[in-house]
């Protein structure tokens, strides 16, 4: 038992996602903090973990107890202008499919939401949608 | 003055009696202790009077599911020990886990066990208990 590592949580989201967009057909994907130059009329996907509310699980303080660590992912899809939703919500879909409801090395990702269209999209020149997914992870100390 | 929170409790608890042990996962615990009166009131009496007599005490413990966790199987499953003769020992914390500080401290029998198991919640278990012979309390 140890504090929880939120780099390991984090990259078990983000390598998740990374490994799927690796695949055919490959969709370009960034993550918090890092720079990225997008290609005009092309998908891209931006995921940003954050995070949250952690509270008691358990009583014992510091040593056999256990917190709930809360998160969300929010991943944005970027898709060419004025084509319709279609090809981006293949892309949802591959998402969304890849978090629904699933466990995986402790992280237990809820129910995903969306693809959710956005009437403006950052950046602008684009279709975006976002798939929304809150996790836990317990810390047991 | 000192106040206390929930997160600083503790249950330790050992089915046989011998060497108890922090149960891991704990989430509450509840404890009721309950002194009988004796009706001393007599003839020509104007007010009604009593004296203390037999003391008793029940609660609760409930604990979020872990079948790994560190005692709690024990603690579960005592409920199911047959002609149990009451020789499990508990002591429950207020805070720390130092014995016989701050805490209440007794045998008792496991009395009822539910496990819940709801979507989109944990598994959460809880335990009543009754005591059984003298309780000890160390809440000074």
């Amino acid at each position: 038992m140890a504090a929880a590592d939120l780099n390991a949580i984090r990259a078990t989201i983000e390598g998740r996602l990374a490994t799927e967009l690796a695949g055919s057909p490959a969709i370009p994907v960034v993550f918090h903090n890092m720079a990225f130059e997008p290609t005009p009329n092309s998908s891209f996907v931006q995921c940003l973990v954050s995070f949250g509310a952690n509270e008691y699980l358990s009583q014992g303080l510091t040593t056999n107890s256990q917190n709930r660590i809360i998160g969300l992912v929010v991943i944005s899809i970027f898709s060419a202008k004025g084509v319709g939703p279609g090809a981006n919500f293949v892309i949802g879909k591959r998402i969304r499919d890849l978090y629904n409801r699933v466990i995986v090395s402790g992280v237990f990702f809820d129910a995903a939401t969306g693809p959710e269209a956005l009437l403006s999209a950052a950046p602008e020149g684009y279709f975006q949608t976002q798939v929304r997914v809150t996790f836990e992870s317990i810390e047991e100390l | 003055m000192a106040t206390i929170r929930g997160e600083q409790g503790a249950v330790q608890f050992d089915a046989a009696g011998s060497s108890n042990a922090t149960i891991v996962g704990t989430r509450s615990w509840s404890l009721s202790t309950t002194k009988e009166t004796l009706d001393t009131t007599k003839q020509g009496d104007t007010f009604r009077s009593f004296v203390g007599s037999m003391v008793s005490g029940s609660g609760t413990v409930e604990l979020v599911y872990d079948p790994d966790a560190t005692g709690q199987a024990a603690f579960l499953e005592d409920v199911i020990t047959s002609a149990d003769t009451a020789d499990a020992t508990f002591e429950l914390f207020t805070t720390g886990t130092s014995a016989d500080t701050d805490s209440a401290k007794f045998n008792g029998i496991i009395t009822d066990m539910e496990i819940t198991s709801t979507v989109g919640e944990l598994v959460v278990v809880s335990c009543n208990f009754i005591t059984s012979g003298t309780i000890t309390l160390n809440l000074q």
